[in-house]
Formats: C-alpha cells, sequence, structure tokens
C-alpha cells in the first residue's frame, strides 16, 4: 500500500516534474505532412498585409540624437521684396557658423496595432542652435543673426500615422503633424495660431514579403514652405535578403546593406525641413517674419542592434542648404502656398554654404 | 498510526491530481494547430508539464530560397543555434493559463529578426487568438490574430 501510494503520488506529480527549461526545438519524431491539409475550423482565415517587408531598418518607438553641423558661411539679405530667382550680391548679414546641432527626440507610441489596423501616436523635439563668430552686419532687432542666436530654434511636434491594410495585397496609409517651430524660448512657446500642418496619403500594394510600393499625395514643409506633391514609396529587399531600397520619393531615397538580421548600412539622401516663425524680429511691415529652412542631406547611416530592442545609429554626411529663404506671413498665423509657380515674393534670400554633418542616435525599435 | 499517514498521503495524492489536471483543463483548450494571419506558417500548441509551448509544423515556404535547404533560425543571437531547422522550432514557450481566457507570462520568437518579445495570448472565441508580443510593457507591442485549423484525415 505504502508503494503504491508512492507511485500515485510520483503518478499524480508527473505535470509538476515534467516542467521542463524553456527548449527551442521539438526532439520528437513528428510527422509534418499531416499539418499540409489543415484548414480553419470555422472557414475563415482573412490574411491583411503586414506594413513592413523583409529586412527594412527597424522602426521605432523612441529615439534620442544628437545632430551635428561642421563650420560654414552664412549670408544673410536684408528684409524686402524679392523675386523667384534673385540673385543678391551685398548681403546685409554674413557670419561664419562654427556649428550648429542639437538634440532631437522622437517617440511613436502605438495606440491600436493589430493585422487589421495600425494607428499610432508620437511627438518630437528639435533643437538647433547656432554658434556663430566673425558676424558682421548692423546689431539690432531687424538682424535675423541676432534673433536666431539667442535660443536657436525649436520644434515641437505632434504626429499620427494610421496604416489599414485592405487585404492580403493593398493597403492605405495615412500620416498627419502638426509642429510648432521658431526661435522661441521653451519656457515661453508662441502662440498656436504657428502651428504648421503636414499630411500625406498613400494607397499602395505588397505584392509579397520583399516588395511594397505606393503612391499618394502630401501636403509638406519639407522644403521649408508650404507645398504639394505626389509621393512615392518604394521598399524592396533584394531575394538574396542582402541589398535593398527604402525610398519614400521625394522625402528621401536610401539604398540599404543588410549585413545581418542586426546591423546593416543605409546611403542615400534626405530632405529636412520646417517653417520657423521669427519672434521678436522687427519687420517693415508689421507682419510675422517665417524662415523657410529646408536641406538636402547626402549621407550613409549605420545602425547595428546594441542589446535587445535597443539600436544604435551613426550617420554622415554633406548637408546641402536647399532653402534658407524667408518669407512674410500674417499676423494671425495664416500661411500661403507658392508652390512650383506661385509668384509671391520672398521677404530675405539667404545662402548657407555646404557643411558636413553627424548624427548619433540610440533608439528602442519596434517589434 | 501507519494507516492514518497512508490515508492521509493518499487524501494529499487525490488533491494533487485534482489541482494538478482539473483546475488546466481550461487552459487546455489552447492546445491545437494554429495559423498566424500573415498564412505563411502554422503552429501547433501543446502542453508540456504545466506550461504551453508552440513550435513551427508547416512553412509556405519550407526551402531557403537562396540555399533551396530547408530553413534553418539563421536568424537567431545564438550562433550555435543557426543550423536549427525552422519546422519544429519553439516559437511559443512557457505561457501559463491565467483564467478568463487568458495565458500569459510567455514568450514568442521571430524567426525573421530573431528577437524574442514578451507575449500574452488571449482567446477571443474558441477558434481565434489574439496574441500580443510587446517590449517591456504591453503599450508597445503588436496583436495578431490566429486561426484554429482542424487537421483532415486524407
Amino acid at each position: 500500500m505504502k508503494n503504491l501510494t508512492l507511485l500515485i503520488f510520483l503518478l499524480g506529480c508527473t505535470p509538476l516534474f515534467a516542467q521542463t527549461d524553456s527548449v527551442n526545438t521539438s526532439q520528437e519524431e513528428e510527422d509534418f505532412s499531416m499539418y499540409e491539409n489543415a484548414t480553419p475550423t470555422d472557414g475563415k482565415n482573412i490574411t491583411f498585409c503586414n506594413p513592413k517587408i523583409f529586412d527594412l531598418s527597424p522602426a521605432r518607438f523612441v529615439s534620442i540624437a544628437w545632430d551635428h553641423q561642421l563650420p560654414y558661411e552664412m549670408n544673410l539679405s536684408s528684409q524686402g521684396d524679392y523675386a523667384k530667382g534673385t540673385s543678391i550680391n551685398n548681403y546685409n548679414e554674413s557670419a561664419k557658423v562654427n556649428s550648429t546641432g542639437g538634440l532631437r527626440l522622437f517617440a511613436n507610441i502605438p495606440v491600436i496595432s493589430s493585422n487589421k489596423f495600425l494607428w499610432q501616436l508620437g511627438g518630437n523635439f528639435w533643437r538647433t542652435n547656432y554658434s556663430f563668430a566673425d558676424v558682421k552686419g548692423p546689431i539690432n532687432d531687424t538682424s535675423l543673426i541676432q534673433n536666431i542666436s539667442k535660443n536657436g530654434l525649436t520644434t515641437f511636434g505632434l504626429n499620427s500615422t494610421v496604416f489599414k491594410p485592405l487585404n492580403e495585397k493593398q493597403f492605405l496609409l495615412a500620416q498627419f503633424a502638426a509642429d510648432l517651430s521658431g526661435n522661441y524660448a521653451l519656457d515661453n512657446p508662441q502662440g498656436l495660431r504657428f502651428l504648421r500642418y503636414s499630411a500625406s496619403l498613400l494607397w499602395g500594394k505588397r505584392p509579397n514579403d520583399r516588395k511594397q510600393w505606393a503612391v499618394g499625395l502630401t501636403r509638406t514643409y519639407r522644403t521649408g514652405e508650404l507645398n504639394y506633391v505626389p509621393i512615392l514609396l518604394f521598399n524592396w529587399t533584394a531575394p538574396s535578403r542582402t541589398w535593398g531600397t527604402e525610398i519614400l520619393f521625394p522625402a528621401r531615397a536610401h539604398v540599404r546593406k543588410n549585413f545581418n538580421a542586426r546591423s546593416l548600412l543605409l546611403g542615400g539622401y534626405e530632405l529636412d525641413g520646417q517653417s520657423y516663425r521669427i519672434g521678436g524680429i522687427s519687420t517693415a511691415s508689421n507682419r510675422e517674419l517665417e524662415l523657410r529652412r529646408g536641406e538636402l542631406r547626402f549621407r550613409m547611416e549605420y545602425q547595428r542592434q546594441i542589446s535587445g530592442f535597443i539600436w544604435g545609429s551613426i550617420q554622415a554626411g554633406y548637408r546641402y542648404n536647399f532653402s534658407y529663404r524667408a518669407d512674410y506671413t500674417e499676423k494671425d498665423g495664416t500661411d500661403f502656398f507658392r508652390g512650383f509657380v506661385g509668384k509671391q515674393q520672398y521677404a530675405m534670400i539667404n545662402e548657407l554654404s555646404g557643411a558636413l554633418y553627424f548624427n548619433v542616435g540610440i533608439h528602442l525599435v519596434s517589434p | 498510526m501507519m494507516k492514518m499517514t497512508t490515508k492521509l498521503c493518499s487524501l494529499l495524492v487525490l488533491i494533487m491530481l485534482f489541482l494538478g489536471f482539473t483546475s488546466n483543463d481550461e487552459g487546455d483548450r489552447l492546445i491545437g494547430v494554429w495559423q498566424p494571419s500573415s498564412g505563411k506558417a502554422k503552429v501547433k500548441i501543446e502542453k508540456i508539464g504545466t506550461k504551453y509551448y508552440g513550435k513551427i509544423v508547416w512553412l509556405k515556404e519550407p526551402n531557403d530560397p537562396n540555399t533551396q535547404k530547408p530553413k534553418v533560425d539563421k536568424n537567431n543571437p545564438d550562433e550555435s543555434m543557426r543550423n536549427v531547422p525552422l519546422k519544429g522550432y519553439r516559437m511559443l514557450k512557457d505561457f501559463v493559463y491565467g483564467g478568463k481566457d487568458q495565458w500569459n507570462e510567455g514568450t514568442i520568437y521571430d524567426p525573421e529578426n530573431g528577437s524574442t518579445y514578451s507575449c500574452e495570448i488571449n482567446m477571443k472565441d474558441k477558434s481565434t487568438l489574439e496574441i500580443r508580443g510587446y517590449i517591456g510593457v504591453k503599450a508597445l507591442g503588436r496583436t495578431d490574430v490566429w486561426k484554429r485549423l482542424e487537421i483532415k484525415a486524407n
């Protein structure tokens, strides 16, 4: 009886003792062919396309980066009315910029994330501080250099992204952003009437796990001033899984080299810009002055896993000045659309020489 | 005295049998063959001890297009695991039934990038699972819907 009790006890406890350490593979022999014909029990198996393809650089939940431009020359016109294409012979202000740089914080958190619908909300905070030397020009409240040297330029923005798969192959992608950009101090931000809105809507296809493309329209400030342009997304990975592209034209385009699942190299360009309201500057027409900063950055970026979901990136390249012009806008914050054919005059025609730059960051990446 | 001890032991055994088997019946509803929404794999969930594990039993694309050999876990951060076949690989591990149609304390492995995520499984109905992989907090994650499969006799 005693032995029987012990046997029953041991058998009864089998589920407890059988807890193994986490094992990765099933050791027993199994006929996997029996699963070939396994079908859904309720007859439904709706497949939706994934927002990603193989081997893309990882999407980021949280990102902390430092951006730094090396020395370059800055030449600024006086305020006035300048037609498109005007060239300036005698600049009103000039300076050598020792460095431009600052912190770039970014967060993008999923609110709803399922295979049928993805909605992310995010925020970004960018600082651009200027270090000037050899400043020439008037030292008064009409000076742009004086006004941006005090607080630098700041952007605080909110954004929302929606990915809606329509079926196994097709999807819709919508993005919306509101940015408050200017030379304001952090403890005294400018009014919300100076918010600038961007949005994109794309329809696309994901024919397989290595290709995804989409076309659409965007309202953007990436060249500094408001514009509406067609947009093309083309993400592709070669069959070898070692090369690919990550393109969202015209905003950015990169060729990707994947070394393995934990490191990659991107080479290409990005168009990076904002419209900054310059508060405190004196304008002849009692209107607001907005600095239309647009940069074309040719760069290489190396990304690598540091540990788990923490990745690091280092980026280096050449910053070409696309626009540093300025416009007058209304006191109530209303902006205007010039586009490619508009004839509105500029308030300032400014030139920046090119500069080498680098950017280092650390990121929490998404599953 | 000896007889009393034996009876007590038998009673304890019965209680343990009851706790060991009966209370986990609800959790065993997870056992079966399931398909992720991508349709690229089939996963068999089974019970080992008191925990639930899911292994890949079918792949839509079983061979590596570059080598034409069966796919292996080539992205695993542990180099010694990179030659292990994906078919038979346990991608769901260590799940415990927590009641209310929920299994937790487990992990899910993504062979595409070699990452392991914390994971929670919710059974929406007997044929549907919501599998949420996340990093640290559940807000930082993604949910996939899996459907139960039935094995048809040939």
